[in-house]
């Protein structure tokens, strides 16, 4: 009995030996991903798909359309929205700090694929090319964002795995982010081929956006913006480099990327393969949260009662829409009075009535203003959509080579742009003053509500003559947004 | 089982051994002075003669003039009785050992009388006819110190459990709860174990005594010891109770439709917008005018009817214990069925407990404990009692009217269609050895093994809500496993010199391994709901959702306790333990946790012994660190998440930096990034003082114990904030303190103390005062300002649609959850300056007169203060049991004072709309309606949660037959929650931690009658 007894404590005893380090389980880390090429690639559509979180894609309208004269929120609506279109955003503004904080997330995951991927041997020459190539034209897209929006912003080139990287210090001035840009996007353009594939970025993307850099910077110089005017660039080199690369875009590669004739295509939410799209956000209606769906439809169309109703177009036919929207985005009465009358891009992509499914309009209803039609999925599921921002299109390259280019190589990729919305060709005479001033406005009207007016207006430092809103403003205040105040007080390398 | 049925058989032999006669028969019986006592031990001092009394409690013996009888009972004083000469009748009454002579503490037992440390015991005998699923709601009011919060009365609800106030941020704030020295986690819910098969629970309240469980023990200890055999006899009983439920208030709803429509037009009207009740269609329904519901023609719908029921709840245990000198075995079945308010909402649930020891020889006992349950809670609740009453049932064709395609909310439509429901399985199983290596020397082992299992099955057919419908029906399927196997040994050394120097020593180890697993099924896009979840293959394979997780945590401990007395005067206490831990950071896995108590027995000191006033006067002090460790496994590594991302038709998955850690924002739309590493992450601490004295007078008929207390809790387990540019937005340190300071009495008295008729009461008051202390770096914290006082701050909890704000706040120098918010002085009247400007209507006659604090004509949120706390300033209770001769009477109150409500939802009600504002009824206290205003967040919903409960009152009887077969019989009836004194308006002042009130259903008054009956 004692023996017994004696074993069961012995036994006991030894069971005090035991290992305190955790072994994770069913967790991803540094230690066990990045082992393979399609651990790599799984990587890189994490980096692609922090674009599609709703606090930043809906930053592309909330940053890009709100603030200038084109669009305005409606009256109600909650959080800081208003201080945007009202040009008191302070560096509390949700919106903002958002915007900021999706930029960096998608450049950490972008830096970690680079981190992994740039001399791994696991994988095809081919594929790391790719890849790392994508990698770099999205840290270039992030820091591109950044700079528009904000100007000279924290630099993080490395991914942040532990407390002391956590606090990357400012650029000193703005060529040393157009640097980053520029060297990022030239490396994804050597690896990169051309591979039009939706929801991805390709050589032509990566060339595509190396113009809009060139075209930013080119023209802030010009305009003396604030911190622009004292880069050691010479603007009419950059305007020849926007012209160069987009010149690439709109001429070599048109077995893939080319005008796109019919204009309804071009916003048909079942064709995002179409020629204009050069880059585009992956949206699917089957996804299971909020960002793999979108509820972008919901953001511009007005509230009938939750009874799906119908959009009319000039020959009839009818396209299906949610019935439930909450009219967030409303193009302000002056903006789309501004379009000739006979332009498609108004009366075709712009409405204030709704219909039944018979074609029957729906009076009284509850429409509260203009309505932007770019953004409709007939085969909505409740409030899921499939409704995907643009982020580069055809047109916009097109215009881009046209203000770099000036009147005489230009003028063709305007006019065709125009006859193509059903209004007068531009006169042939024009200086190129005037001219770029032509191709500014022509933006304002392809591109209305892309996010894309805040940022023409501010290289062109046009934005308190523009924006009522703005008046009383300087250029310089409204240059950029603030840096957001949670960055300026945990940051200490600001 | 097998074994039992022996032991049995054995039993009933022992029972019918007979003494050897001699000398001259003395008969006699034993008894308690109510019931006859079975199994006492009947000895003749010095022989060898002894017999067990009968079933009746009689025995007989041969006995010599001048020899001495003693009767012996577990649980009892011993008597003797010098037998004289003709003496041929000697009955015995023999009084109870005081239940709490010997206390239960972690790792040992001492006398009450030693105790140093705060440590209160819980008496069963005062809760044991009420019914419950598990223990914890039965201990509101019973120790002092101890809080207890009985949220819900939904089936299968638990309780808030919180032991000296609340102490940690974002870790667990809930006491340890161990059954027979096996901790089981987090006290709240306890429904393994049957509240009857319990004998004792013992609440360890100061460092000195819950230290001894080291990183666990907080938040303070819950000791739980369940039924073991005893009495050297076979006792059966069977106990039943049957509880009805009834609300204590009227439901608060729309019982006049007229009135409704009016209402709602005048909402609406006020607000500028048309008006519903019209007699037109809108969105697809049509809404009767007033004249159309003046005539009756629409229906009245009583939907309370179609949603509740009376709740009825029956509780039945049976248990068959057996014992004699060398082997005790306990079995008991209980089976429990709760259906709720709500139709077709339920919980029940079946437990067995088996118990039982064996010595094995003189020095080595082997014991073992298995707790076993299964339970089933079925969900339909939060049915929409309040629905519009003009809407009817069905529509002509006898199908369920719906008010259109977007209407969810038909009660019986819910009730049918919706699936949940969820089983599971509980085993708490423990196995020990005990060895006496030489006297005082003891040792035992223990391992433990708790393994839990449950299923979930859902269904939401596409009839039943908006996403259902989207996805063509929501099926889900969830599994969940956790098991924790625990080792203890220790050994205990006990050892008195000269006589005056008492000494024990305990010192062992532990290991504790605990895993759970979970397997998360989803499925959409049915063909029909006709299957539900039965058959999820049939669902869209394309959007399947599966989820699993698995986490595993080890804990390995060492722990020591010297108790040092000299001469019952003055003693020591000294514990040390030392927990490594697999959470907590690499560079941190091990902590340490020492305690010191010291005790005076003043009363025993040679200057006291004349005097006549106390009985006892016992004064303690104490001192300890204590660790929580309530974190969730690998929250120091670093982690991936993972994503969809839709590429080349397809929904890809992507991985890389950066963890969903939580939401923020409306809705919780947006997400909190976490996922970087702290190696240096550890556990919160916390340091206690506490000073006690224990006081007895009237030959002990009147007691006192009065504590006070400083719990100060440092490190706290807190998230930092990152820069934004860091790409993440938070990750886990330890900052901040919180500080818990409070006092609690306990006063006892026997008013009346007599053999046929007594009188006891027991009044139990505590105090406790929170404070959060410090929340670590303003900066780094993301602290806000108020900028009127300066006071840094912090939201916590949840965000009330309502208000579309937070209510509250972690703020330093004020309570935990206080409320944050504007004040407001009454109902602006015509014609009157509001004080304020506003550009939405804020400042028109009939709406809520914000008071503009900073003076700046504008109410914003710089007009912000602390407008009131949800921590009680004071609890007490108040216990009065009477007894005569069978007849047992006991009252029961319990009072919660200076606690401030959240009354959320407080101008929706219908009561309250009724009295609104209006030019002719200019009152000050209601706001006009107004169907789209919107409502900051004021002191007008902060109520007085202030209340006296009756809680209980209880009857009984036993039943005073003595029968060969039957032993006792006790029937009792009781009241539940009997009347509630409070100004608070709700139907229920008694709400959560964080003060919110949510509405829901009036409390249930519980009328249970029950009977105890023992063979």
């Amino acid at each position: 009995m004692k023996r017994l007894m004696f074993t069961i404590f012995a036994a006991a005893a030894l069971l005090t030996g035991c290992n305190l380090q955790e072994k994770p389980y069913g967790l991803y880390s540094d230690s066990n991903f990045y082992k393979s090429e399609a651990d790599a690639e799984s990587g890189l559509l994490y980096a692609y798909n922090a674009l599609t979180f709703l606090e930043y894609s809906r930053g592309i309208f909330y940053l890009g359309d709100i603030p200038t004269e084109t669009m305005r929120p409606k009256s109600d609506e909650a959080g800081d929205v208003y201080q945007l279109e009202n040009w008191i955003a302070g560096r509390e503004t949700e919106q903002l700090i958002y915007y900021f904080k999706y930029c960096y997330i998608s450049i950490n995951r972008a830096n970690t694929v680079l981190a992994h991927t740039e001399n791994s041997q696991i994988m095809s020459p081919e594929a790391r090319n790719r890849i790392v190539g994508e990698a770099y034209f999205l840290r270039a897209w992030n820091y591109f964002n950044l700079v528009r929006a904000f100007g000279i912003v924290p630099v993080q080139r490395q991914m942040v795995d532990d407390l002391s990287k956590t606090t990357p210090a400012s650029a000193r001035n703005i060529d040393e982010l157009y640097d980053l840009i520029f060297a990022d996007l030239e490396k994804a353009d050597r690896l990169l081929s051309v591979n039009k594939t939706y929801g991805r970025a390709d050589k032509v993307a990566a060339e595509a956006l190396m113009s809009k850099a060139y075209l930013h910077l080119a023209s802030s110089k010009e305009h003396n913006v604030k911190h622009y005017r004292d880069s050691r660039r010479d603007p009419q080199v950059m305007y020849d480099s926007a012209a160069y690369w987009s010149g690439k875009v709109i001429r070599d590669y048109n077995d893939s990327y080319y005008f796109d004739d019919d204009l309804h295509h071009i916003y048909d939410v079942n064709a995002p393969q179409g020629p204009e799209h050069i880059f585009i956000m992956p949206i699917e209606r089957s996804g299971t949260q909020e960002g793999n769906y979108s509820k972008l439809p919901l953001m511009f169309l007005p509230s009938n009662n939750s009874v799906p109703f119908y959009i009319r177009y000039g020959n009839g036919s009818l396209l299906r829409a949610n019935g439930n929207g909450w009219g967030v985005f409303i193009c302000e009465d002056s903006f789309v009075n501004s379009f000739e009358t006979t332009d498609m891009r108004r009366t075709e992509l712009i409405h204030r009535t709704i219909y039944d499914a018979a074609g029957t309009e729906i009076v009284p209803n509850q429409v509260q203003g203009y309505f932007s039609v770019k953004y409709v999925d007939p085969d909505f599921i409740g409030e899921q959509t499939s409704a995907r921002p643009y982020l580069i299109r055809f047109s916009d390259i097109a215009l881009v080579y046209a203000e770099a280019a000036g009147p005489e190589e230009g003028l063709q990729w305007v006019n065709a742009i125009r006859q193509r919305a059903g209004v007068q060709p531009l006169p042939a005479n024009l200086d190129i003053e005037t001219f770029r001033r032509f191709v500014i406005r022509e933006r304002a009207f392809e591109l209305a509500f892309e996010g894309n007016r805040l940022w023409d207006l501010r290289r062109t430092a046009s934005v308190t003559e523009t924006d009522v809103r703005a008046a009383g403003l300087s250029e310089e205040e409204t240059a950029f947004f603030p840096i957001p105040q949670r960055e300026i007080d945990l940051n200490p390398n600001l | 089982m097998k074994n039992f049925v022996k032991l049995f058989a054995l039993s009933a032999l022992l029972a019918a051994a007979l003494p050897a006669a001699a000398q001259h028969i003395v008969r006699g019986r034993v008894s308690d002075g109510n019931e006859p006592l079975m199994g006492a031990n009947v000895v003749v001092e010095g022989t060898s003669r002894g017999v067990s009394t009968g079933l009746d409690g009689s025995w007989e013996l041969a006995v010599s003039e001048g020899e001495t009888v003693t009767v012996s009972f577990l649980g009892y004083e011993s008597q003797s009785v010098v037998v004289t000469a003709g003496t041929t009748q000697l009955d015995f009454t023999l009084r109870e050992v005081q239940l709490d002579d010997v206390i239960v503490i972690g790792y040992g037992s001492v006398k009450k009388s030693d105790l140093t440390g705060a440590v209160t015991s819980v008496k069963m005998d005062a809760v044991k006819d009420l019914s419950a699923m598990s223990v914890e709601s039965l201990l509101q009011g019973r120790a002092a110190g101890l809080q207890i919060m009985n949220t819900s009365q939904d089936p299968g609800a638990g309780a808030i459990v919180r032991i000296r106030g609340n102490s940690s941020l974002n870790g667990s704030n809930t006491p340890l709860v161990v059954v027979d020295g096996f901790p089981i986690g987090d006290a709240g819910n306890l429904s393994q174990v049957n509240p009857a098969d319990i004998t004792s629970i013992e609440i360890l309240k100061d460092a000195s005594a819950a230290a001894i469980y080291g990183s666990r023990g907080a938040n303070g200890v819950i000791l739980i010891s369940t039924r073991t055999a005893s009495g050297n006899t076979t006792r059966v009983s069977v106990n039943h109770r049957t509880t009805i439920g009834q609300f204590t208030d009227k439901l608060n709803i729309w019982r006049d439709p007229l009135l409704m429509a009016e209402i709602a037009n005048e909402e609406l009207t006020n607000a500028g917008l048309p008006a519903l009740y019209t007699g037109q269609y809108n969105n697809g329904t049509y809404y009767p005018s007033l004249i159309e519901i003046r005539q009756g023609l629409w229906s009245n719908t009583d939907w309370t009817k179609l949603t509740l029921r009376t709740a009825v709840v029956n509780n039945t245990t049976a248990t068959v214990s057996h014992s004699n000198d060398k082997t005790a075995v306990n079995l008991s079945i209980n089976y429990f069925n709760d259906d709720g308010v709500y139709k077709k909402d339920g919980y029940r649930k079946g437990n067995i407990s088996l118990n039982g020891s064996h010595k094995l020889g003189r020095r080595f006992t082997l014991q073992t404990s298995n707790l076993f349950s299964i339970h089933q809670r079925n969900v339909n609740n939060s049915l929409e009692y309040g629905r519009n009453p003009l809407w009817p049932v069905y529509d002509q064709d006898g199908n369920y009217w719906r008010a259109s395609e977007q209407d969810f909310g038909h009660p019986l439509i819910i009730s049918e269609n919706v699936k949940n429901v969820t089983a599971g399985r509980d085993l708490i199983s423990s196995l020990a050895a005990e060895w006496e290596i030489i006297d005082g020397l003891k040792a035992r082992t223990q391992l433990s093994y708790n393994y839990a299992t449950s299923i979930q099955d859902a269904y939401n057919a596409s009839n039943t809500s908006q996403e259902a419908h989207d996805r063509n029906g929501i099926a889900r399927i969830n599994n969940y496993m956790s098991q924790d196997v625990l080792t203890e040994t220790y050994i205990t050394y006990a050892h008195k010199f000269a006589d005056r120097h008492d000494f024990s020593i305990m010192a062992g180890h532990s290991f504790d391994y605990n895993m759970n697993r979970s397997l998360s099924t989803t499925s959409y896009g049915f063909v029909n709901d006709n299957l539900g979840n039965e058959n999820m293959g049939a669902g869209d394979p394309e959007r399947n959702v599966i989820n699993n997780s698995y986490a595993s945590s080890k804990l390995l401990s060492f722990y020591g306790r010297v108790n040092y007395q000299y001469d019952d005067r003055y003693l020591v206490t000294v514990t040390m333990r030392a927990d490594g831990s697999s959470k907590f950071g690499s560079n941190s896995k091990w902590g340490y946790f020492p305690s010191g108590a010291v005790s005076w027995k003043m009363h025993n000191e040679n200057w006291m012994k004349n005097q006549r006033v106390f009985d006892e006067l016992k004064i303690r002090a104490s001192w300890g660190v204590s660790g929580n460790q309530g974190i969730q496994p690998y929250q120091t590594l670093n982690r991936y998440g993972q994503e969809k991302y839709w590429y080349a038709d397809k929904w890809q998955t992507a991985i890389g930096p950066g963890y969903e850690a939580g939401r923020e924002g409306a809705n919780d739309r947006y997400i909190i990034w976490g996922g970087i590493a702290n190696p240096d992450l550890k556990w919160e601490t916390t340091s206690q003082w506490n000073v006690g004295v224990d006081l007895a007078f009237l030959k002990r008929r009147l007691r006192i114990t009065a504590e006070y207390y400083d719990k100060y809790t440092t490190d706290l387990l807190r998230e930092k904030l990152l820069p934004l540019s860091s790409s993440y937005d938070k990750m886990w340190v330890n900052d901040g303190s919180i500080r818990n300071r409070g006092f609690e009495i306990t006063v006892e008295g026997e008013i009346i103390s007599r053999t046929d008729m007594s009188l006891t009461a027991t009044l139990i008051g505590s105090h406790n005062r929170n404070r959060v202390t410090s929340l670590g770096n303003a900066v780094s914290s993301g602290l806000s300002t108020d900028r009127l006082t300066g006071m840094q701050y912090e939201y916590c909890g949840q965000s009330l649609s309502m208000f579309n704000a937070n209510p509250s706040i972690y703020a330093v120098g004020y309570p935990m959850y206080a409320f944050y918010g504007y004040r407001v002085k009454g109902i602006i009247q015509q014609g009157e300056d509001p004080g304020f400007m506003s550009s939405d209507g804020k400042d028109l006659p009939g709406e809520l007169k914000y008071v503009d604090l900073n003076g700046d004509y504008t109410i914003d949120d710089r007009d912000r203060c602390i407008i009131g706390d949800p921590n009680p300033d004071f609890t007490a209770s108040l216990n009065l049991a009477f007894r005569w001769k069978n007849l047992d009477v006991s009252l029961f109150l319990n009072g919660v004072f200076g606690n401030d409500v959240i009354y959320n939802g407080y101008t929706y009600d219908p009561r309250v709309k009724t009295k609104r504002w209006t030019p002719d009824n200019p009152t000050n206290d209601y706001p006009r309606l107004n169907s789209t205003r919107s409502y900051l967040f004021s002191d007008y919903f902060v109520h007085d949660g202030s209340f006296v409960r009756l809680q209980n009152i209880s009857v009984g009887y036993t039943v005073p037959f003595r029968n060969i077969f039957i032993r006792s019989l006790r029937i009792f009836a009781n009241v539940e929650n009997a009347y509630t004194f409070t100004k608070f308006d709700g139907y229920d002042p008694e709400v959560g931690v964080d003060g919110i009130y949510w509405g829901g259903y009036p409390r249930l008054r519980k009328y249970t009658v029950g009977l105890d009956l023992n063979f």
